[in-house]
């Protein structure tokens, strides 16, 4: 059952993911932003498969609500219009393909021949007492460094998109 | 975990950190009635204050700590490169009065001195979920250094170009981290190269040239070069100047700490192939670079691309099987990064003077300001590696060591060949900028005069360059005593 969940979940995050840039059908970016609540949601769901569920409801509450909303709003108000179709390269589609075939033979490569070195995690429960343990203690660090990034970004998007009084 | 171990470790970072936001209190609440330059100016010493106060902290830190299996580390060589990196940040400081900068200091300044906090942090882990957070913390920084004067069209075009190559690059470093991951279970690379042993796993081929691409972007290696001439020419002088010197000391550091570190186990084992791609990225950086700067005419282009060479012979330092050309790349990085900020002073006095930076601005200045003049001809002829300064010494050092590592390889032997030859290429266009200062008479009107306090900090720095050539054993002892006292 477990296995069956990941693959639809996995499934579908691979599918909403590619038409949020590529949609054969669509150029509007309100389709686009539609798709990126699914993939969210998608994701949300393969968190819930590891057991980290504080994890997936953030997600959900956070992305799939507060920062879609944002975006929506956004492209709202710029009006932006159904963007033209653009013609594909040759170049572009034969280098491109070329490289993920290649990145996907070698995991294939790899997930046929080699055993997994990797030993599975020590599964921690994903409730809210053992994610603060962990954010608090072992990576207090890369916390405190996501929260002066964050302040950066305030800064310069502030500084960057201000106009010039004269 | 004790917390406060944890505090006293990180006290230079949370004191640039403060500093930073009390640079922008202070130009918010007490300089803004002022007039730009003085405000530029009061912004400049409160970040001169804090930077010196961290360099005092990192001074005071003693012994070696390895806390929270390597997220956060504190050993001698970790502290020297520290100070490597707050010093060029210092000069950054006293530059930025003359790079024409329009508005906001306050927050130039917050943002630099957070960008410098993302540096030193980046050097002090061996997680590798720091590393690519601090990486981004301080390419963001240097994202917005880049493109802050919002006024001017080329300092937006350099910073967007930045922005966009740093971006692609920063998520290959990131697949190439997850794919390690994925392959060892772990982030941190001590047990990452104990998972990894002799592996010649593909995947991790994968992997390692994602990461690779990542970093050669940080350090313009070619071909992930292609934004550092732009950024060097169109971006504020000060911000050119920082990401070519402190930003590049950290980001080799961090590269030679992830390769040999992480991946030193499968050097030399067939089929890992890291070293070879590592060595192509050497010799194309010296090739390109130098010939490419052969027919520049902008003086900052001309500093782009001999960064990009001097990339390519820093390398070489990488490629020393173990960690036998660590203290030569520590040497190296130092000298470098003293040697582009003296450089880049210089290019600030010329242009503020004449406007512009091409080649007919620096005509005659040996006539208006023999002390300037002196001072860029140390700095040139250092980069091309002539004695006694310490650009020689540094190249000098750096292949000795190189070799000595690695007795009879092919491959070293034949980069270190191709750098000499390289670097004598160099020399040439480096005098192509000498000749302008001392043969040819000053172009047009006599032009302004030099303000005298700028030129004693590059002097003092053209004096540290020409010493620290003549007495090289004072900092390769440092170095050396550091790097044996370090677990790195």
């Amino acid at each position: 059952m477990q296995d069956i969940l990941f693959y639809v979940f996995a499934g579908l995050v691979l599918i909403c993911g590619f038409l949020v840039v590529a949609n054969p059908f669509s150029r509007s970016p309100v389709t686009s932003a539609m798709f990126l609540v699914l993939t969210i949601i998608s994701l949300a769901g393969l968190f819930v498969l590891l057991h980290a569920f504080f994890l997936a409801a953030v997600q959900i509450l956070v992305y799939a609500g507060a920062v879609m909303v944002l975006f929506l709003f956004v492209i709202m108000l710029l009006d932006l219009k159904v963007e033209d179709r653009r013609r594909l390269k040759v170049f572009s589609i034969v280098t491109g393909l070329g490289a993920s075939g290649a990145i996907l033979f070698m995991f294939m490569r790899h997930l046929l021949h080699a055993p997994l070195v990797g030993q599975s995690a020590t599964l921690s429960e994903g409730a809210t007492i053992p994610l603060g343990h962990l954010l608090f203690e072992n990576y207090l660090l890369p916390f405190e460094v996501v929260s002066v990034l964050l302040l950066v970004a305030m800064v310069g998007v502030v500084l960057l998109s201000k106009k010039e009084l004269k | 975990m004790n917390y406060l171990d944890f505090f006293a470790t990180l006290l230079p970072e949370t004191t640039l950190v403060l500093t930073a936001l009390a640079v922008l209190l202070v130009d918010a609440a007490g300089l803004r009635e002022l007039k730009t330059a003085h405000r530029i100016l009061g912004a400049s010493l409160v970040s001169l204050l804090g930077c010196a106060l961290s360099v005092a902290f990192v001074c005071m830190g003693h012994g070696s700590s390895y806390l929270l299996d390597g997220i956060l580390i504190n050993d001698p060589l970790t502290r020297l490169i520290k100070v490597a990196i707050l010093i060029p940040g210092m000069f950054t400081c006293l530059l930025t009065p003359g790079s024409r900068l329009r508005a906001h200091p306050g927050e130039y300044f917050c943002i630099l001195l957070l960008a410098m906090t993302g540096l030193l942090l980046l050097v002090s882990s061996e997680n590798l979920l720091v590393i690519f957070l601090s990486l981004e913390l301080a390419s963001m920084c240097l994202y917005i250094l880049a493109a802050f004067n919002t006024t001017d069209a080329r300092s937006i075009e350099a910073g967007l170009k930045y922005f966009l190559f740093g971006g692609i690059s920063a998520a290959f470093t990131l697949f190439g981290f997850s794919l390690i991951y994925g392959l060892t279970g772990s982030i941190d690379l001590r047990p990452i190269a104990g998972a990894l042993g002799q592996s010649t796993d593909p995947l991790l081929m994968v992997a390692v040239v994602m990461v690779i691409a990542g970093f050669g972007f940080k350090i313009a290696a070619v071909p992930f070069h292609l934004w550092a001439p732009d950024v060097y020419e169109a971006a504020p002088l000060s911000s050119a100047a920082f990401i070519a010197s402190g930003s590049k000391v950290a980001s080799f550091y961090v590269l030679a700490r992830v390769v040999i570190t992480g991946l030193g186990g499968t050097t030399g084992v067939p089929g890992s192939q890291w070293m070879t791609l590592l060595a192509i990225l050497a010799g194309s950086s010296m090739v390109l670079g130098n010939l490419a700067a052969l027919t520049q005419t902008s003086v900052r282009r001309l500093l782009a691309f001999s960064a990009v060479a001097n990339a390519g012979y820093m390398l070489i330092g990488v490629l020393a099987p173990g960690s036998g050309g660590l203290p030569a790349l520590a040497y190296y990085l130092i000298l470098y990064s003293i040697t582009a900020i003296g450089a880049f002073g210089v290019v600030a006095l010329v242009e503020a003077r004449a406007g512009h930076d091409r080649l007919d601005a620096f005509s005659g200045l040996c006539r208006n300001s023999p002390v300037t003049a002196f001072c860029l001809m140390v700095f040139l002829l250092s980069l091309a590696g002539i004695p006694p300064l310490g650009g020689f010494f540094a190249k000098f050092y750096l292949f000795a060591a190189a070799l000595r590592a690695s007795p009879g390889d092919p491959l070293i032997l034949s980069l270190v060949v191709l750098a000499i030859a390289s670097s004598a290429v160099s020399l040439y266009y480096y005098l192509r900028v000498l000749k302008e200062v001392y043969v040819r008479p000053v172009a047009g009107a006599e032009p302004a005069p030099i303000p005298d306090l700028p030129v004693i900090g590059l002097f003092i720095l053209a004096i540290a360059v020409i010493l620290l050539g003549s007495f090289p054993q004072w900092l390769v002892h440092a170095v050396e005593s550091a790097q044996a006292a370090s677990s790195f």
